[in-house]
């Protein structure tokens, strides 16, 4: 009975003909799919497709999952903002409707809101330089989520930063602060907008205090490189006047920083934030020097535009 | 009587645990909840959301095809094979049989939905590494969750009792599928200007199974507590519910001939 049920493994004579097949098929195969990969800008080039253009309708089909879905569509936010931003892209266009999807599925994913604003709001390519459709989500949030102050803080940044509408961000800020619950800052802020019309310590505050409330590794070190290049801001403005006034008084163009430092108006080169010296350029203004570390897209347009006067 | 239901309940519940593919869907609800783990890193600031999101919702799907998928066999099982003659020539009332064979799968799904937390807890203490008091609260949704599933076991035992195992299903799922939707019918009435399809929706808002008064997932999931009135409620909701329900399945089944 044994010796009946033993087998053996043998390759029939002409076998070697089906391994050489499934060999060379499984080769042509690789290299085809590597020819198709390598041809696939096409599919790149594409944005993508929102097959359900509506939250509500969404979660009406969601039958109860609507919260699981909303996640869905935030991650796919987050993965489409960080491929887009990867690409230096100038264009966000499905963020904005992807943002509101989410929203409409959780009215109460309150991370959405906010960083989703962040997306939204920071020019290109950090963001999708949109700082209306920002606003939009902001004060959804806030309908949706009334006792939730943070929203007015989001709303008074915006019109703070991107918008450079002092008016509107005391506004909210002020508003803000009359929310249940409200931190003390907020007033103060409202009052020192108002008072400054916006400067950079009020700036410096606003962004010191998203370090604080950061709960990622990321956004920590995009308040630090914004934080720097504020920094770098304020010294390019006190350069370009310390310019000027070389300028006027010795009635000719410096021909670099050091012929201000050999007038004596400074006492050596300053570095900006990431240790690099500051540059006189030929348009006569100063700026960051090739080797600087500081994020250029977030310099001010007085600082990184050439021509612009101080 | 309580030692004869006793008897088909414990019978029910070692026959639905010996189907394999009450394992197969277990095994596949373990790790659906393990991957929310994975699932929470590519995106951001909502680990425990998603957790709490993909963790609860796996629960509920699953059960509900368990609820469904071994529901329906419940009565038309034993009269394909022949051996509801068996049991209705021992001393055992139609009514005693109905309740025992409801129980049976109820003790199912209580194990299952049990082992299931287990897995979701697991998964939970893994992300945040300490479970709060917080968390507690989220035994509260899954009770909710089981609510449905007595309900849909209710149902699925009621077609059982009247139709196939293939119709028994599609009904029962039709059920649940409009059960979700009964806040929109009821709309769609008010809306149409017909007093008569107002009336129908109204009539159908009532009578059909609302699901949505056990949709607290996403509300749990923000930390937000199921308010006690709710709970009160809704247990009162499904109790009245699986009552009518098997009530029905039972005058049915007292009126059919083997």
């Amino acid at each position: 009975m044994n010796q009946g049920s033993k087998t053996t493994c043998r390759i029939r004579p002409d076998g070697w003909l089906w391994w050489l097949l499934l060999a060379a098929g499984l080769l042509a195969l690789w290299r085809t799919q590597r020819t198709i990969d390598s041809n696939s800008g096409w599919r790149e080039a594409h944005d993508g497709t929102l097959y359900f253009t509506s939250g509500k309708t969404l979660r009406a089909l969601s039958l109860g999952h609507g919260g699981l879905l909303a996640d869905i569509y935030w991650t796919r936010a987050v993965q489409y903002f960080g491929r887009k931003q990867i690409a230096y892209a100038k264009h966000y266009n499905l963020l904005a409707p992807l943002l509101r999807i989410t929203t409409e599925l959780d009215p109460h994913l309150l991370i959405a809101y906010r960083f989703g604003a962040i997306f939204l709001a920071e020019k290109p390519p950090e963001g999708a330089g949109e700082p209306e459709q920002a606003l939009q989500l902001v004060r959804r949030g806030i309908v949706a989520n009334p006792g939730y102050w943070r929203f007015w803080q989001d709303l008074g940044f915006i019109y703070y930063w991107d918008l450079k509408n002092y008016k509107m961000a005391a506004r909210a800020f002020k508003t803000g602060s009359e929310q249940p619950g409200a931190m003390v800052w907020m007033k103060a802020m409202a009052a020192t907008i108002t008072a400054q019309g916006g400067e950079f310590r009020t700036s410096r505050l606003l962004w010191s205090e998203i370090y604080r409330q950061a709960e990622t590794d990321a956004i920590r070190r995009s308040v630090l490189a914004h934080l720097a290049a504020l920094r770098a801001d304020e010294d390019i403005r006190e350069l370009n006047a310390l310019v000027a006034r070389f300028r006027k008084q010795c009635g000719r163009e410096p021909r670099s920083l050091g012929s201000l430092v050999q007038a004596g108006y400074l006492k050596a080169i300053p570095v900006d934030p990431s240790g690099v010296p500051y540059v006189l350029g030929r348009d006569g203004t100063v700026t960051v020097g090739a080797e600087s570390k500081i994020d250029r897209n977030l310099l001010s347009e007085s600082s990184s535009s050439p021509g612009s006067p101080f | 009587m309580i030692q004869r239901i006793r008897t088909i309940a414990l019978h029910t519940f070692k026959e639905s645990v010996r189907e394999k593919v009450l394992y197969n869907l277990i095994i596949f609800a373990l790790l659906l909840i393990g991957s929310a783990v994975l699932f929470a890193s590519i995106s951001l600031g909502i680990e425990r959301i998603m957790l709490i999101n993909l963790g609860l919702s796996s629960i509920a799907v699953f059960g509900l095809l368990m609820a469904i998928f071994i529901g329906i066999g419940l009565v038309s099982k034993e009269i394909d094979r022949r051996t509801i003659h068996n049991i209705l020539s021992k001393p055992v009332r139609r009514f005693e049989f109905i309740i025992g064979k409801y129980l049976g799968l109820l003790l199912t799904l209580v194990v299952n939905t049990t082992i299931m937390t287990g897995g979701f807890y697991i998964a939970l203490y893994y992300v945040q590494r300490h479970l709060a008091g917080e968390d507690a609260l989220l035994l509260e949704t899954i009770y909710f969750i089981f609510l449905q599933f007595a309900i849909v076991v209710g149902l699925a035992l009621f077609f059982s009792c009247i139709s196939t195992p293939i119709l028994s299903a599609f009904f029962t799922f039709c059920l649940y599928v409009a059960g979700n939707f009964l806040a929109d019918i009821r709309w769609f009435g008010r809306e149409s200007g017909s007093v008569i399809f107002e009336k129908v929706t109204a009539l159908l808002y009532y009578i059909l199974p609302n699901f949505s008064n056990f949709q607290v997932i996403s509300q749990s999931a923000h930390g937000k507590a199921v308010p006690s009135y709710m709970l009160t409620a809704g247990s009162l909701y499904a109790l009245l519910y699986v009552t009518i329900v098997i009530s029905a399945s039972i005058l049915i089944f007292e009126e059919r001939e083997f």
